[in-house]
């Protein structure tokens, strides 16, 4: 079985087994074992509710700092994620905020409106050429096609099977710094600017393997402090300031990516939805599987409610962000001359193919199809002798859990607390309570 | 080999929309946990899926059945309900009896047997006018070990 990487870690000396992870977490890739929670690595779709959830500080995110990206690359380019411009005061406008970014130490900021442009038609033809099941769905969201990978394996050939626009930004980046440095490709660090932990996680390991053109990624939080002040001292100085360069946000286009519905206008007159929210999204995943959504031709879905504006690398409050961005959007034009020329002029040569599809992750050692019946089984009747309460104490988020992992041989049914007084004692010995009792 | 490996009933009860699609759901489920191909799963969540929608629009009540042997699985969907008069008609693609009622909640566009009969390897299907009607179906587990 592939090793999969995640986001974040758990610390031991911090997690006290309270079972908040476990319980939130979307997939039941946690276990509490030996007091201490675990991930089923294989599971973990990098969601961050266990992040989110844990009230100890004991799961923490892990995340790269420009500093070290920094010590590998003689030429540093900023990929801004379109969230990263509604997250500061009002006065602070996007060429603020790319001074903002060059004071904080990159060297660049790639224009990345014009692959997210290019991303956005090459998903409308893929659309169009599509003769399988629908709905397709859209891959810009790391967390939902994990998802789809982990929880809703036939799902995967619905996925919109092309490069998500900064991994193109990457490509893209790499080769026009390099031209214009009169360097090797290697030199130039393309750095996304993420406003989650799962965009971090694709460019650590991208969803259908492979190897990602990013070289990688900062949070929003990380380089918040360094942009703010450079970025106020830019407002202040205008209008004084010169402008060396085009505007970096040209069009409203460019900024709806920073909201969950990216796609609304360009899917006029087909069957469109945008689903928020992880539990949100199961749910009409569940619906699709069950063949109960009808006319539905495409589909975005976010893991965060509110889009990536609320990602967990964010600084600002979501609903003022929300409302910076509205803001923005209303002053600019839907699209814009120079996008509109670059993406005409790249459009016919750009290549959107992933290297290989996106596939379902592999089976947790599957066995013949007797041995599956007999674990299927097996875990029924244990099920079925369980208490049915799902307290979680056994460490498993719910009997059904636990009667599966005892099935397949991860765990003992004396795990359960209705099944063993000697379960319960260790408990208590461990949460300190009583723990002299008996 | 027919030896069944697993099986499951589940009763379905007619025009209860509310928990439609329930005994679809589970065998789904259950297919799933059993790490069958997920293309193997589809067909059969469909067939499944199709076969209790019209046993909820159209009979009182109706039994799904699900066996799986080493080499298949079988579907059979069985109801106490007006039957069929037609077959060949109602096996044709947009061919519908439903009630406007049913359209508006999504079905009854003369999908479902047409959309059985292509997922399934093997289809019988059988009715009796004032009787019932029993669609069965077996799904060839192919590639799978």
């Amino acid at each position: 079985m592939p090793d999969y990487a995640h986001g974040f870690v758990i610390s031991d000396d911090r997690c006290v087994a309270c079972l908040a992870c476990m319980r939130v977490c979307p997939t039941c890739a946690i276990r509490v074992r030996r007091g201490k929670a675990v991930v089923l690595s294989e599971l973990c779709i990098d969601c961050g509710s266990c992040l989110a959830a844990c009230p100890h500080g004991a799961i923490v995110a892990t995340t790269g700092s420009l500093e070290d990206i920094a010590s590998r690359f003689a030429f540093k380019v900023a990929v801004p994620s379109p969230v990263l411009f509604g997250q500061f005061p009002g006065e602070i406008h996007a060429d603020h905020v790319v001074q903002g970014l060059l004071a904080a130490g990159f060297d660049a900021v790639w224009d990345y409106g014009i692959e997210l442009e290019l991303g956005a038609r090459a998903t409308v033809d893929y659309l169009d050429a599509w003769d399988g099941p629908r709905p397709v769905i859209n891959m810009m969201c790391p967390v939902i096609l994990r998802l789809i990978q982990v929880s809703y394996p036939r799902m995967t050939e619905q996925l919109v099977q092309l490069q998500p626009p900064r991994e193109i930004a990457g490509r893209t980046i790499k080769k026009w710094h390099a031209d214009q440095l009169s360097v090797s490709p290697d030199q130039v660090a393309a750095i996304y600017v993420t406003a989650c932990q799962a965009r971090t996680i694709s460019i650590i390991q991208p969803a259908e393997g492979g190897r990602s053109y990013l070289d990688g990624s900062v949070g929003i939080p990380q380089v918040y402090n360094a942009v703010l002040s450079a970025a106020r001292a830019a407002a202040r100085a205008e209008p004084a300031a010169e402008r060396t360069g085009p505007e970096l946000v040209r069009s409203a286009a460019h900024l709806r990516w920073a909201t969950p519905r990216v796609f609304a206008r360009r899917m006029q007159g087909r069957g469109y939805l945008s689903v928020t929210g992880l539990a949100k999204v199961i749910e009409v995943f569940d619906d699709i599987e069950r063949g109960r959504l009808k006319g539905i031709d495409f589909l975005e879905g976010y893991a965060c409610w509110a889009g990536c504006a609320n990602g967990n690398l964010t600084v600002d409050n979501v609903y003022v962000s929300q409302g910076k961005l509205q803001a923005l959007m209303a002053r600019l034009p839907e699209t814009d001359p120079l996008t509109e020329a670059e993406v005409e002029r790249r459009r016919p040569s750009e290549d959107f193919s992933l290297e290989q599809p996106f596939a379902p992750r592999a089976a947790v050692h599957a066995g013949d199809l007797r041995e599956r019946v007999r674990r299927v089984k097996e875990a029924e009747r244990l099920a079925a002798e369980l208490p049915g309460v799902d307290c979680g104490l056994c460490g498993a988020p719910a009997c059904a859990v636990l009667a599966r992992d005892v099935a397949g041989g991860a765990a003992t049914i004396e795990e359960c607390v209705f099944v063993s007084d000697e379960r319960l004692r260790e408990l208590r010995r461990l949460h300190g309570s009583d723990a002299a009792d008996d | 080999m027919d030896e069944e490996l697993l099986a499951r009933s589940f009763v379905v009860r007619g025009r209860d929309f509310d928990r439609a699609g329930e005994s679809s759901t589970e065998i789904k489920a259950l297919l799933k946990e059993l790490e069958i191909d997920p293309a193997v799963i589809r067909r059969a969540v469909v067939i499944a899926f199709e076969a209790e929608m019209n046993v909820v629009m159209y009979a009182d009540e109706g039994t799904v059945s699900f066996v799986l042997t080493d080499e298949d699985i079988a579907i059979e969907v069985a109801d106490q309900g007006p039957g069929i008069p037609d077959l060949d008609l109602a096996m044709q693609e947009g061919w519908s009896t439903a009630t406007d009622e049913m359209r508006e909640m999504g079905f009854g566009f003369g999908m479902g047997l047409p959309n059985i009969r292509r997922n399934a390897d093997a289809c019988e299907i059988t009715s009796e006018v004032g009787r019932g009607t029993t669609i069965a179906c077996r799904i060839k587990l192919d590639g799978d070990a």
